[in-house]
């Protein structure tokens, strides 16, 4: 097939016909017996639970599979009419660009400019041609104003919109992608999503998408393709995927769906417009009114708990190389033991900052915090976990304290890379507990960084069992008998809007280094548009930001 | 935090020349420091290669730079003493330590030593100005179709280190928020899971180097003209450094002598290549800024005489 007739469409982007494969001393295949084929500008999401096999298609489709990762290969997959098993990444560097979840190991070069050229200079290009297209793919990601800075300055959602034009600048005719908001707030999240539609739309490349917050990216898909077991298990309009989700795999409804689901209201919204648009149609309105956001105290008659965190004009100055920059400019905030609380705000706001000065990490310039005592779990779970078995990272009666408060007790023997992703996340929590705690009592406040990149709903739903557990809505129980314990507050850092709203009663909203605003998480989630829940902007109701309360408010219950 | 020898670009004249100029340039200074022994012309290139950085704005780098070359300087006059016995001024006499045997301490082996430490502290401020100021994807661009393996390498290492030491820092800060009662991590374990952690790092930078198409085969393009208008200043100023220098030893400019007793010549042939190379680290200078032409600038004074 000549190339003019390539670059016009004539060949599919992407075509797997029974594709299986597995990694090197695998016990089972990541992906089994898959065919799947994607039209010349399509954009397709691909759906499913953790370690489904999404990443893996993606690799393959762009040579990693098996040339890079080795394993055995069964069935063909061509992009734009390249046999991929037959090229290498290099190769299909011309045809495919792909975008990993981690954008820090995504770049190679030390200045943006040099980062996005370097694919065109290995495929040959002439110095005029190169710069060209730096210049257009970097003004249609709007980085302009960032050629000439080192990729070492860049914010992580900076760094993932240059790894994205280092993998579009060769116009390649399929963009794979896996999670690439998994790092971003929501605000970046949402522009990424909606770039890369803009660039199916006008430049005509076909977009494959892994993601877990489908309710991000499902009203931008034409087709979504669910994943499970390295099978696919649905290929579909994204419509007719919310049908087959909320009656084969619930955990992959979205929240509008599920509050439609809820309230019995046929089609299901693939995105806000359109619920909006069907609720309309039913006769439901209803016009936003901000006066009424105010949501009452859950519990006004209960006695305040003693403060177990409490920051009073908090100033903290950090040196990021050239310049030092104010990152909390005055924060004042107290933390009550038992409460649940989400701290939010976009890349840069000052969250990890504030949870890191609370536990000494970071001396304050001016003001003070004072906390009773701190557990702190930073964004990597992974870099607690430096010995090979359990017990050794926890020995001692306190190290089986804090096994049991995490549900680990009884895999004190277990090497901890052969524990799955969230017992590993528990586990590093109970390293950071240990010793912290007075038998089974815990310390005053539990704090989580950035909990949930890259977990499923169902990882999701644990951890909201642990945050529950520990701050104390939960009967804790040890040794099949219930044990009296006292509760900390829990205080989690996060972008995950959705998550948010099912743990905490709290919310904490960041912006640039001050409280913008602190309340109810009813309230704060449901009074705005980015730091909001889908259900919250669907129907835009004071306090209600779940599906169970949008589903009781259609009924005409009070949230 | 970043580190200060981390390359900023700069719209200057040492960051906006090309690789070539610029490694011409502060090579010539380095050779100047391994060509001679003379105090004088040594402390010249010190004082040259300070100046160049400053004036490039590499002010964090020339400071570290400075401290570190301080310090190693100070450690090479301490050994040169205890190790060399030779020299007629002795200063103290230390008696016998075990493997050093009898050690006097001269004037001699101190003035030696210094020497020695002033070309190794001129060695590090200019390879510490060009780590701050040569842009080295610049470098490696030209590297690249002379030796592509080397290159290769020198790109895995050149993004491995920074996303390494960020690594190090986590692992670092997970330990210090260990529990009392966790096991405690000595730097052995941390710096085996730091080696297992690079290692994966490794593979995925590894793998966006196969995605970008570094293992083709394909022909090379031409490299973009990457002259800039002050890379004949800086071609220049190392080419009449390296003159200089060469013509001044040939006519005994680097008369210095330590054993059995220190001599430095002064001469004007010495002080003439002192002045050539401390004036070359003035080479980087700011040139003229582009204003507005007379004409043009009327024309702007009637336009706002107007408003």
């Amino acid at each position: 097939m000549s190339e003019l007739a390539i670059r016009r469409g004539a060949a599919p982007a992407l075509a797997v016909a029974g594709l299986s494969y597995s990694y090197p001393h695998a016990t089972a295949p990541a992906l089994a017996d898959v065919s799947l084929e994607v039209a010349p500008g399509e954009f397709v999401l691909l759906a499913g639970r953790s370690a489904s096999g999404k990443s893996t298609l993606l690799k393959a489709a762009c040579g990693l599979v098996p040339h890079f990762h080795g394993g055995e290969i069964e069935g063909e997959i061509r992009v734009a009419d390249l046999d991929a098993i037959a090229a290498g990444p290099g190769e299909l560097a011309a045809a495919v660009g792909y975008l990993a979840q981690d954008p820090e190991t995504q770049v190679v070069s030390t200045t943006v400019a040099a980062e996005i050229e370097l694919p065109l200079e290995m495929r040959g290009d002439e110095p005029a041609d190169r710069a060209r297209a730096v210049e257009e793919v970097a003004l249609a990601l709007a980085i302009p104003h960032l050629l000439d800075r080192t990729v070492d300055t860049l914010s992580g959602g900076e760094l993932q919109r240059v790894a994205l034009a280092a993998a579009l600048v060769t116009r390649p005719r399929l963009i794979l992608l896996d999670e690439p908001t998994s790092q971003l707030d929501p605000v970046a999240g949402d522009e990424l999503i909606w770039l890369l539609r803009r660039l199916n739309e006008e430049w005509g490349v076909a977009v494959l998408l892994a993601e877990h917050r489908l309710e991000r990216c499902l009203a931008a898909a034409d087709r979504v393709v669910a994943m499970e077991g390295g099978r696919i298990s649905f290929d579909g309009s994204p419509s007719a995927f919310l049908t087959w989700a909320r009656d084969s795999d619930p955990a992959l409804e979205t929240p509008a769906a599920r509050l439609f689901s809820l309230a019995g209201i046929d089609p299901l919204p693939t995105g806000v417009r359109e619920a909006r648009q069907t609720l309309r149609g039913m006769g439901i309105t209803h016009p936003p009114n901000r006066a009424s956001r105010r949501v009452s105290d859950p519990h006004p008659s209960d006695p305040a708990p003693e403060s177990v965190l409490s920051a009073k004009n908090l100033w903290v100055e950090l040196d990021r190389g050239e310049d030092l920059r104010d990152v909390l400019k005055g924060i004042d905030l107290t933390i009550r033991r038992g409460e649940r609380v989400a701290l939010m705000g976009r890349n840069g706001a000052g969250k990890s900052t504030l949870l890191r000065t609370a536990a000494g990490m970071h001396e304050p310039v001016v003001g003070k915090v004072d906390v009773d005592s701190i557990a702190l779990l930073t964004q990597n779970p992974g870099d607690y976990l430096v010995r090979e078995r359990v017990g050794d990272e926890l020995p001692g009666e306190e190290g089986a304290a804090a096994l049991r408060v995490v549900g680990l007790e009884g895999k004190v023997d277990a090497d901890p890379r052969d524990l799955s992703g969230g017992e590993r996340q528990r586990l590093a929590l109970a390293i950071a507990l240990a010793g912290q705690m007075e038998g089974e009592l815990l310390p005053g406040v539990v704090a989580l960084d950035e909990p949930t990149r890259g977990m499923d709903h169902a990882r999701k739903d644990e951890l909201v069992a642990l945050i529950a557990r520990l701050a104390g809505d939960v009967d804790f129980v040890a040794d099949g008998s219930t044990k009296s314990t006292r509760t900390a507050a829990v205080v989690v850092a996060t972008h995950d809007v959705e998550f948010a709203s099912r743990f905490a009663e709290r919310v904490v909203l960041l912006g640039d280094g001050v409280v913008i605003a602190d309340g109810p998480s009813a309230e704060i989630l449901s009074g705005g548009w980015y730091f909001a829940t889908e259900v919250a902007r669907v129907l835009d109701l004071p306090g209600v930001v779940t599906p169970e309360q949008g589903a009781a408010a259609l009924a005409g219950e009070q949230p | 935090m970043k580190s200060p020898f981390a390359y900023q670009p700069r719209p200057l004249p040492l960051q906006l020349a090309s690789p070539t100029a610029a490694v011409a340039y502060l090579g010539a200074i380095v050779a100047v420091a391994f060509l001679y022994s003379n105090p004088l012309v040594l402390l010249a290139a010190g004082a040259a290669a300070v100046t160049a950085g400053l004036l490039a704005g590499a002010r964090r780098a020339v400071r570290v730079a400075l401290k570190m070359g301080a310090a190693l300087a100070l450690l090479i006059v301490v050994v040169n003493a205890l190790v060399v016995s030779r020299g007629e001024t002795v200063l103290a006499r230390l008696g016998d330590w075990p493997l050093l045997g009898k050690v006097d301490v001269t004037l001699e082996a101190i003035v030696a030593g210094a020497s020695g430490g002033l070309r190794a502290a001129v060695a590090m401020i200019a390879a510490a100005v060009y780590s701050a100021c040569v842009d080295p994807d610049r470098v490696l661009r030209v590297l690249r179709p002379l030796a592509g393996r080397s290159a290769l390498t020198a790109t895995l290492v050149s993004r491995l280190v920074p996303v390494t030491a960020a690594d190090a820092g986590r692992l670092r800060d997970a330990a210090r928020l260990r529990g009392p009662g966790a096991a405690a991590v000595g730097k052995a374990p941390l710096a085996r899971r730091l080696l297992a952690g690079s290692l994966d790092r490794a593979v995925d930078v590894a793998a966006t180097l196969e995605l970008r198409g570094y293992s083709l085969e394909a022909p090379r393009a031409r490299n973009r003209r990457s002259r800039s208008r002050y890379d004949r200043r800086f071609y220049a100023a190392a080419a009449v450094v390296l003159a200089a220098a060469i013509a001044g030893k040939a006519v005994g400019a680097d008369d210095f002598q330590t054993y059995p007793s220190v001599g430095i010549g002064l001469g004007p042939e010495t002080l003439a290549v002192a002045v050539v190379v401390a004036l070359s680290g003035f080479a980087p200078l700011r040139g003229r800024v582009s204003s507005l032409s007379p004409i043009r600038r009327q024309t702007r004074h009637a336009e706002v005489a107007r408003v």
